[in-house]
């Protein structure tokens, strides 16, 4: 027993007995299990794990605080209609929106950012951490720290590129589908169905196989690959518009396809298809990093989170974390992403559980 | 209509898929700039060796002809040799088939029932504090990728602890047991994330079901909780979640790709690559197409289990 122990334990107590007090029942549930489920951790870990709970718990208020003063700051530099809608945020969502806004920086400025080339030998290899090097050296000798943010640029962009192009595919296609209807609408469907039951990973392997792993390929096949997903959705949602009157009216009027795709149903289907891309960015984006791993996606020397977990594995067995921060950087991404689209689905449909 | 023609119809939509899939496999490689041959031997290849790498791959012959033989042969499990070692694929897929089959099944025996009982248990406690951290503990699994998660095990349960080995070696003299421990961590990934994304489908399933109204009238006439679980919610809660296993068991297929290379495990998966990388075309097809059928099977599996066990259709008025 020592100061931090006795210190630990009032703090957990003593705020579950406020909590009691003023009736807040979650926050007591919370605060008291995490009581008891400490005294099993402290006697199991010892004083280290009290630490690992009480770390977990500063950052965890650390986050809470940055998302909330973020959705402060967009609701006072947005305009009135954004700002009433970013008031029914919850803080997963503002801090969601906080992770993407930081990688978008990171992504953007880049060579400004990094100390570092992505591609330049500064030390030998595996070298460890010092005042030069935040997180030290890769395989090559290479700055990690820089390599990761210029990774934010390679993967990230080139999974927002695949995205792009399913995206195009599969809407265009799915809103034609809708407004033909008939037989493309028929076949259309029977070969969404076939690619659709390919394992989206097999299938990339499978091209790639064959048409080698270039670049500009890896994110058209990317993009096929998914494109049928948008389809899904578009040709359901566009299916629902398209038998409104007004889409009826514009018909009568001699109004031609594009017409009605351009004026009619895209700004009619939007949100969920804005919901839609979120979400398919995830995939893509963990696509990509698989794909990356393999050896197969995004080739050296071009910084890439993806490989850079594959070529620095060996130091695991050596106890060190820096391999696995490219691969927390990949989860935080789409994890952030996932809890925009969740408020942004919340918001759409209304739903209510 | 009756169970019965459902079902036939639905076996037979999916035999129709998988020949078109096969075709598709098939015909992707014909895509190939030049053929086979030529990529084997690279640019510097004479006519002649050329000519008669082809015939001793009977590339001579036109394409139907020779998909219609690879898919006899592939129905049978003759896939062909393979271009690196000129052994034959059947022999090299074997042994790795069965040991990824081997890591799919070990992860999914554990993950579907606490899956499942998570999941409902979830569900009834919904909206409350323990709720919204599953499901933040859930997303962030099903976020991550596949090596992170394996990675991570490998840190904390083999290189600081010492408890399981990080490298899923298994030879054939091994026990039952032994094979168990080498291949826990391995299994441990899957079941983490297809726990995770099983969960979030089971709970949006049971939700679904409890907001209906018979639900409610059992409740207002007093029946406890547990009783409108198991005698009302339950019958008609096993459709979705037979769907909801099939397609995680499905999912585990296309997941153990990556998590056999984190752990250098001789499985399917792990050949798949290295026969990518290394461009080896009977392999990646018949790899492709095990990997395509099985998930075939189990989303059909999943189909026909939910068709026999909708009580509206085994019970017609």
């Amino acid at each position: 027993m020592n100061y931090f122990v006795i210190i630990y334990y009032a703090l957990l107590i003593g705020g579950s007995c406020l909590a009691a007090h003023y009736k807040k029942r979650e926050i007591f549930l919370l605060l008291f299990s995490l009581t008891l489920a400490s005294f099993v951790m402290g006697i199991v870990g010892r004083e280290s794990a009290l630490w690992a709970v009480s770390i977990g718990a500063g950052l965890l208020a650390l986050a809470a605080g940055i998302a909330y003063s973020f959705r402060e700051f967009l609701i006072i530099i947005s305009g009135p209609l954004t700002a009433r809608a970013l008031r029914t945020a919850p803080l997963t969502a503002a801090f969601g929106m906080f992770v993407i806004f930081t990688y978008a920086v990171l992504g953007i400025f880049a060579p400004i950012i990094a100390p570092y080339g992505e591609a330049e030998v500064i030390s030998q290899s595996f070298a460890p951490a010092d005042e030069n090097m935040l997180l030290g050296a890769d395989q090559l000798g290479r700055d990690m720290f820089s390599r990761l943010v210029y990774g934010a640029r390679n993967t990230v962009g080139l999974a927002l590129m695949a995205t792009a192009i399913a995206f195009v595919i599969g809407a265009l296609l799915g809103m034609i589908a809708a407004v033909k209807q008939g037989w493309f609408d028929q076949i259309m469907g029977r070969l969404i169905d076939v690619v659709m039951s390919i394992p989206s990973l097999i299938f990339a392997l499978l091209l790639l196989s064959i048409f080698g792993t270039n670049m500009i390929i890896l994110v058209i096949i990317i993009g096929i690959i998914y494109s049928p997903r948008v389809y899904r959705l578009t040709r359901a949602v566009a299916g629902n518009v398209v038998v409104m009157d007004y889409i009826e009216a514009a018909k009568l009027r001699g109004e031609g396809m594009w017409y009605l795709i351009r004026k009619e149903i895209l700004p009619n289907s939007t949100s969920p298809l804005i919901a839609e891309f979120g979400l398919e960015f995830c995939f893509v984006f963990l696509l990509v990093a698989g794909l990356s791993f393999l050896g197969l996606g995004i080739q050296p020397p071009t910084a890439d989170w993806g490989s850079m977990v594959r070529e620095n594995a060996t130091l695991i067995s050596f106890g060190e974390i820096t391999p696995l921060i490219p691969a927390a950087a990949i989860a935080m991404l789409t994890v952030a992403v996932n809890m925009v689209v969740d408020w942004m689905l919340h918001r759409t449909s209304g739903l209510k559980e | 209509m009756d169970v019965a023609r459902i079902v036939l119809m639905r076996l037979g939509l999916g035999l129709v898929t998988l020949l078109v899939i096969s075709a598709l496999i098939f015909g992707a490689v014909e895509l190939l700039p030049g053929d086979i041959a030529q990529s084997v031997l690279g640019q510097g290849a004479t006519e002649e060796t050329l000519a008669a790498l082809r015939t001793e791959l009977g590339l001579d012959r036109p394409a139907p002809v020779r998909y219609l033989s690879w898919l006899a042969g592939a129905v049978v499990g003759d896939f062909g040799v393979s271009l690196l070692n000129q052994s034959p694929v059947a022999e090299v897929i074997g042994t790795r088939f069965a040991n990824t089959l081997f890591l799919a099944t070990y992860a999914a025996i554990i993950a579907v029932p606490v899956a499942i009982l998570l999941g409902v248990i979830v569900a009834l406690f919904r909206n409350t504090i323990f709720d919204r951290v599953a499901n933040i503990a859930t997303l962030t699994s099903i976020s991550s990728p596949e090596f992170f998660l394996g990675y991570i095990l490998i840190l904390y349960f083999s290189v600081k602890t010492g408890w399981f080995p990080s490298i899923a070696k298994v030879s054939d003299g091994m026990s039952f047991f032994e094979l168990l421990e080498r291949t826990f961590l391995p299994a441990l990934t899957m079941v983490l994330v297809v726990v995770a994304h099983m969960m979030r489908m089971t709970r949006a399933a049971i939700i679904n079901l409890l907001a209906s109204p018979y639900i409610e009238m059992a409740r207002l006439k007093g029946a406890p909780g547990w009783k409108v679980i198991t005698l009302h919610a339950l019958p008609n809660a096993w459709a979705p979640i037979i769907n909801v296993v099939a397609l995680n068991l499905a999912y585990l297929v296309t997941g153990v790709v990556l998590v056999e290379v984190v752990f250098v495990y001789p499985g399917i998966g792990q050949l798949l690559v290295d026969a990518v990388t290394k461009r080896d075309f009977p392999v990646v097809q018949a790899c492709c197409l095990i990997f395509a059928a099985t998930f075939i099977l189990l989303n059909l599996a999943a189909d026909i289990g939910s068709i026999l066990t909708n009580p509206r259709l085994r019970h017609p008025k």
